[in-house]
């Protein structure tokens, strides 16, 4: 193994335990992860019955309950948090330790999202399971959409790490800048079809939300696991979107990472 | 009483001298406050761009709601989060011991000590939305529904204190749970919308045994006064009964708390 992923495996299990000691407080911060979506979920049901049609872009009842459950799942796999973290790290100058080290400081950071995500399934697999069953939710996809909804899941996740991590490196130019998060957190709701399917949007918003990346990280891989939304040739667009903006973020990535570590060894100490 | 409220002057006076220190600072937060309020309009217009009611609720009636929710969301910022929060850090940290010191009430000085000056944005937005709200649908703003709208904020502030308070108590017992405050914030998330787009079930659970009822909906249905916000005339005398046992409660969890202080480790 090379020298990153012997120290992502390191992190990772180091993280697993950090995690485990501090269960209750990592309880706290998935349970939201499921209220939100449920909240959401309350909402537009009852909106689609004020409707006249019942239908609100497409989905009825049953299947904004099949939505906002799968919502739940991939926004508990998508989660990323470094955009809220960076400022703090660079302002307090707990960077410098981190770079101290042979490996990139985003191994550690995924390692640490990687067990979270691991620890926290034994609590939100039981809400998902319990929300699922007061809901009664419609799931139609095909064996195809199973399989490229999984996989646009992982690309999902990565995306949605990397384009916080993008976005959270504003901190070296500018380390109190605390409504970054909020910006990244706005547009996940709204560009990323976590408040609602994008196409419920007004249409005003709605251009501007298919043009941003976000839908590839939350709407996209809940759409194909709903199922019978998505045509086979907006599956195979979708996925190299997804690989197209990777490619955009690794490149922006490593750009601003050695302009932003030239300015963070200038600022801080 | 007077000694009270001149000290709660005081307090005020040198948190808006320090927030005068950084006055630049101050436009990026309207800024934000402008952003978040942008948001929850963005919300209000997806909503109906697709049906005519929520629930009963239309748009006028949610904008009233979103304005009370901000009201709530950026009140509590101002005076109750930044206070419950100092205590849970001195708690851990001991230096609870310092407050302890003081000549005087432990529980009087744990609420009043820090004000986020620049949080009134939040207030001042979200009760104009509010009021806007109510003259679209009524084509004017009925005093005494105002009176008694300001009184249902009082009652609904008190219960959020309660609860912070509660929650701060919670960690002379408990003193790892450094997030313990997400429970709030996770309930709180509930009270974004009417309680009536819930079914029957968990209606009946948030307004009798979570009371998140008081503290979004029947304030903004208040002001309202409208029959399809679902709120019975009963609900003001509820709402003084549970503000004030929630407030006895609470600081007598607060005082069994404060026995079992022993000052961590300062």
């Amino acid at each position: 193994m090379n020298l990153p992923m012997r120290a992502l495996a390191a992190h990772f299990r180091a993280h697993l335990a950090v995690m485990m000691q501090y269960r209750g407080e990592v309880l706290l911060w998935s349970v939201w992860g499921v209220i939100s979506p449920a909240v959401l979920y309350a909402m537009w049901s009852a909106a689609a019955s004020g409707s006249s049609s019942g239908v609100i872009a497409g989905y009825d009842q049953a299947s904004f309950a099949a939505y906002f459950l799968m919502m739940m799942i991939v926004g508990h796999v998508t989660a990323a948090w470094d955009v809220y973290e960076m400022g703090y790290l660079v302002r307090s100058g707990s960077m410098s330790a981190q770079l101290l080290k042979p490996v990139l400081p985003m191994w550690q950071s995924i390692g640490a999202n990687m067990a979270y995500k691991v620890v926290t399934l034994m609590f939100v697999v039981p809400m998902w399971a319990i929300f699922a069953w007061i809901v009664k939710p419609k799931f139609q996809p095909e064996w195809w959409e199973v399989a490229a909804g999984l996989a646009a899941m992982v690309l999902g996740s990565a995306l949605a790490y990397l384009l916080s991590y993008v976005m959270a490196m504003a901190a070296f130019w500018a380390p109190k800048l605390d409504a970054l998060g909020e910006a990244f957190f706005a547009l996940s709701m709204f560009a990323g079809g976590r408040f609602a399917p994008i196409e419920a949007l007004p249409w005003y918003v709605v251009p501007v939300a298919k043009a941003l990346p976000f839908r590839w990280m939350y709407e996209f891989p809940t759409e194909l696991l709903v199922g019978g939304r998505l045509s086979g040739a907006e599956t195979v667009w979708g996925l190299i979107a997804q690989l197209g903006w990777l490619g955009v973020l690794v490149v922006a990535f490593r750009v601003l990472w050695r302009a932003g570590l030239k300015r963070y060894t200038a600022v801080s100490g | 009483m007077i000694r009270a409220v001149r000290l709660i002057g005081l307090f005020i006076r040198v948190s808006v001298q320090n927030f005068a220190a950084y006055r630049f600072d101050f436009f990026v937060r309207l800024f934000v406050s402008l952003g978040h309020l942008f948001g929850e309009l963005l919300a209000v217009a997806t909503v109906f761009s697709n049906t005519e009611s929520l629930a009963g609720w239309r748009v006028e009636h949610m904008l009233v709601l979103v304005g009370v929710f901000r009201i709530v969301a950026g009140g509590i910022r101002m005076f109750i989060v930044p206070n419950m929060r100092k205590v849970m850090e001195d708690i851990r940290s001991g230096s609870f011991d310092f407050l302890l010191l003081a000549p005087l009430d432990a529980q009087f000085h744990v609420s009043v000590r820090e004000f986020v000056v620049w949080r009134i944005t939040d207030v001042v937005l979200g009760a104009a939305l509010a009021l806007y709200g109510c003259h679209k649908l009524l084509g004017t703003i009925p005093l005494p529904q105002v009176v008694l709208f300001v009184f249902m904020m009082i009652a609904s502030f008190t219960i959020v204190y309660a609860v912070w308070l509660t929650l701060a108590a919670v960690c002379f017992w408990i003193v790892r749970i450094e997030n313990i405050e997400m429970i709030f914030w996770n309930i709180f998330e509930a009270g974004r919308f009417p309680i009536q787009i819930y079914p029957p079930w968990m209606q009946w659970g948030l307004t009798y045994l979570i009371p998140v009822a008081f503290i979004t909906t029947f304030p903004a249905a208040s002001l309202l006064g409208d029959p399809v916000t679902g709120m019975s005339p009963r609900v003001p005398l509820f709402a003084s009964i549970l503000a004030l046992a929630a407030l006895l409660l609470s600081s007598w969890i607060f005082r069994r708390g404060l026995r079992r202080y022993s000052g961590a480790s300062a």
